[in-house]
């Protein structure tokens, strides 16, 4: 029946009960038969963010390699399960997988992320069927059992699963019976949780985007550097994942992260000492520019796709030269920042940095230092967007490319600074200013990033010069790419300036003078 | 929602037989199915292990979506409901002489259940009354099943005469041959004859086959434990075929 609900319960069994009483409690009551009965070892896979934990999902690879994704609700019922073929068992990533289903399913949730296991163990199910004499199956029920490695035969986790079977309430409210009575426990927290709890593992969710929550009148250095050690952290959460080289996402967070820091002492700087600022701005500035090389090459290798679409089919391939040459370069690059991390120096760096905010940096009173957050929020907010909006009025068919970028960079920091002090304002209104903002932002980036990749292809190509004539080929594909990223730019100049005049016209001014205000509700 | 009815006015013809087989094949192809055993015999049921229903004097079968739902049972088959025989279902004509609208009462109960089935098979028993007029309102197809034999020939025909006297569109009758054997000439002449007559004759034909016959030792579907390359398969090929017929209209 379509409409039936999942009615399934879930036991935990108490350690003391043996599996051979269960069993023989169950024979009280019904025929027992088993239906299949497997043991393997098995990893739980997951990747930084935890997002396939985000959306109730659970994905298990089993020890002929493939992995089979689960709904919460379905966890470890094989008919429901999306089966992902992983034949040469080195997937990684979603574009990794052969089966373009797997690709598609897989895609929205993991991006650009890489999966690992998160946990290695043993996984035994026992598919019991529970009939009457006529052997009519009144209740599924499946037996999981999960082991340490070391320890194949003390499981860690016991848990029945019994499935009503349409017309057969009596029986299974039988059953529930009986399992309650050999002490059977129903676990409070729903399946993935407890699943993992049993197993000591915490699902750690993570964004890099800081969720900040000062109160309006806190100091505003105090404020400020609680901003700065916020990013600090997360800077540092990805370091491991850089080391390891487990996908580009944790460099690029990393810079995000150090980004966001040099934004807060840029356009914060009237909280800190004025000799103090450049020093800061240089240190957080050298810890990025190390790492530009490798973000450059990052987001040109995972581009390669596009690139190639972009071509005549029968010129795709000539490309590939030019994605070798790079995909080398980034082993050397990748390896270089690897250590560099690793390194003494860049550890003893950050440690210094972070110990300067941990405890609120510590100085002399500045004329902004000690002034309520909410002030500083809205004086800076106010006059980021002014700017904003001042250089946009201005901008006509014949400005130069260079104003627009400027005016980029100036949106980015007014992003920034709404992420710092979101919660000091309305809720809606604040995200109705971001919703104008992130459209302005979307537009404005695809232009720059047209213009950073045809620069990136430009260079390429000077320094091909001398090479030998058979990459004649390889310098017409690339005339090519240059070409199309080219016209693409010229279209898209004229959407950014449809989008600046939407995001500075008068009825966005006003909102942004609405929002940004002392209001009694928030803080 | 479709509805097929397995029907003949003859008895032992293997509506059960097909009833069973298509309803398993139906599930395994993925749609919620519901095999309604209308027989009060109860063969259909009896091969799914399943025991028949409580008794229902007040014909609720026909009234109340509730208390035919409370009759369902789930099948050791997933996707595959059936609703049992019940003893109650002897009276059926009396029963449904004494409600208004009593040819389209079936037809509206059945509608009730689009929600929850894709497919409802209705295994039915051998007569012509007004449980069977009740089936040839509400099914989509009824599947005739027609032992190659002369005989046969004349009861098929029957039918398709009550359908034109009584107004009821006879191009939802599908015949298909059943327990047809090859190596009997007169089933290979009256095979071909009927084709050439009666052109709605489904292509697939179910042989006569040993394995069912053991359906009442398995009390499985034959489908379940035949070898994949007996001829118990044709159920499969039968059902791909009625499928194909029923989407295009
Ligand atoms: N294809 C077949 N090959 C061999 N035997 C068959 C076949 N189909 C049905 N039978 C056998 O013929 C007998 C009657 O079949 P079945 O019960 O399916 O017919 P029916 O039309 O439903 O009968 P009834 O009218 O009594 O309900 C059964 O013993 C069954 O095992
Ligand atoms: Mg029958």
């Amino acid at each position: 029946m379509k409409t039936s609900i999942i009615n399934d319960t879930r036991y935990l069994l108490p350690d003391n009960l043996t599996k051979k009483h269960f069993l023989d409690s169950l024979k009280t009551c019904f025929t027992v038969k088993q239906v299949t009965n497997t043991s393997e070892s098995f990893s739980i896979l997951e990747n930084f963010e935890w997002s396939l934990y985000s959306k109730k999902m659970m994905a298990i690879r089993h020890e002929n390699q493939t992995i089979s994704l689960w709904n919460e609700l379905n966890l470890f019922d094989d008919e429901t399960a999306l089966v992902i073929d992983n034949i040469n068992a080195r997937a990684k990533f979603w574009w990794d997988f052969p089966d373009s289903d797997a690709q598609q399913t897989l895609k929205p949730i993991l991006k650009l992320r890489a999966l690992y296991p998160v946990y290695q163990g043993i996984l035994k199910i026992e598919q019991l069927n529970l009939q009457n004499d006529e052997g009519k199956i009144l209740i599924f029920c499946q037996f999981i059992s999960i082991c340490e490695p070391e320890r194949p035969r003390s499981p860690i986790m016991r848990q029945v699963k019994i499935s009503p079977v349409t017309g057969y309430s009596k029986e299974h409210k039988q059953a529930v019976k009986l399992l309650r009575e050999l002490g059977g426990f129903k676990p409070s927290l729903p399946p993935m949780d407890s699943l993992l709890g049993a197993l000591g593992i915490s699902p750690a969710p993570y964004t890099v985007k800081p969720e900040l929550n000062l109160p309006a009148a806190m100091p505003a250095r105090t404020a400020v550097s609680s901003i700065i050690s916020t990013m600090i952290e997360k800077q540092r959460l990805n370091e491991q994942g850089i080391i390891n080289d487990i996908d580009t996402e944790f460099l690029h967070h990393f810079r995000v992260s150090i980004r966001m820091v040099r934004a807060a002492i840029a356009q914060l700087k009237e909280v800190f000492p004025q000799h103090d600022v450049p020093v800061l701005k240089q240190r957080f500035g050298d810890l990025a520019r190390e790492t530009n090389y490798l973000r450059d090459i990052d987001v040109f290798i995972l581009d390669k796709e596009r690139y190639m679409n972009f071509l005549p089919e029968s010129m795709r391939n000539d490309l590939l030269p030019m994605f070798n040459d790079f995909e080398k370069k980034r082993q050397t690059e990748a390896k270089r920042i690897s250590r560099w991390i690793a390194s003494r120096a860049y550890r003893k760096e950050i440690d210094d940095l972070q110990s300067l905010f941990i405890n609120g940096y510590s100085a002399v009173e500045t004329e902004w230092s000690e002034q309520a957050t909410i002030e500083l929020a809205i004086n800076k907010i106010q006059k980021t967007y002014k700017k904003i909006y001042k250089a946009a009025q201005k901008i006509n068919n014949t400005t130069p490319d260079e104003n627009i970028h400027s005016i980029r960079i100036s949106c980015k920091k007014l992003r920034y600074l709404l992420y710092f002090f979101a919660s000091e304002f309305n809720m809606k209104k604040i995200k109705r200013v971001g919703k104008h903002l992130k459209s302005l932002q979307d537009t404005l980036g695809i232009f720059n990033d047209l213009t950073v990749q045809g620069d990136f292809l430009k260079n390429y190509l000077y320094q091909l010069e001398h090479k030998p004539k058979k990459d004649i080929m390889l310098i017409a594909s690339l005339g090519g790419l240059i070409s199309t990223l080219y016209t693409m730019q010229l279209q898209e100049r004229y959407r950014c300036i449809q989008e600046l005049a939407i995001f500075s016209n008068e009825s966005n001014q006003q909102l942004f003078r609405e929002t940004f205000i002392v209001s009694p509700e928030a803080g | 929602m479709k509805i097929i009815a397995s029907y003949s006015i003859k008895g032992g013809v293997g509506k059960t037989a097909a009833s069973v087989n298509l309803a398993y094949a139906s599930a395994k192809a993925g749609n919620e199915t519901l095999l309604i055993d209308l027989d009060p015999q109860g063969a259909s049921s009896f091969y799914f292990r399943i025991s028949a229903g409580k008794k229902d004097k007040r014909g609720y079968f026909f009234t109340q979506k509730n208390r035919l739902l409370k009759q369902i049972r789930g099948s050791n088959y997933k996707g595959l409901d059936i609703l049992p025989a019940n003893l109650s279902f002897r009276n059926f004509d009396i029963m449904l002489n004494s409600m208004s609208k009593s040819k389209k009462r079936l037809k509206q109960i059945l509608s009730s259940l689009e929600k929850e089935y894709d497919l409802i098979i209705l295994d039915c028993p051998p007569s012509i009354n007004l449980l069977s007029e009740n089936v040839f309102n509400a099914a989509d197809m009824i599947l005739v099943p027609v032992i190659p034999t002369t005989l046969s020939e004349r009861t098929y025909e029957q039918l398709l005469k009550f359908f034109q006297n009584n107004g009821y569109k006879k191009k939802i009758i599908r015949p298909f041959f059943s327990m047809a054997q090859s190596k009997n000439k007169l089933h290979r002449q009256t095979i071909a004859n009927m084709e050439n007559r009666h052109p709605e004759f489904l292509k697939s034909i179910i042989s006569f086959l040993i394995e069912i016959e053991r359906m009442g030792v398995h009390r499985k579907p034959a489908l379940v434990y035949a070898s994949k390359k007996s001829h118990v398969q044709s159920y499969r090929t039968l059902f791909n075929e009625i499928v194909k017929i029923l989407d295009k209209k």
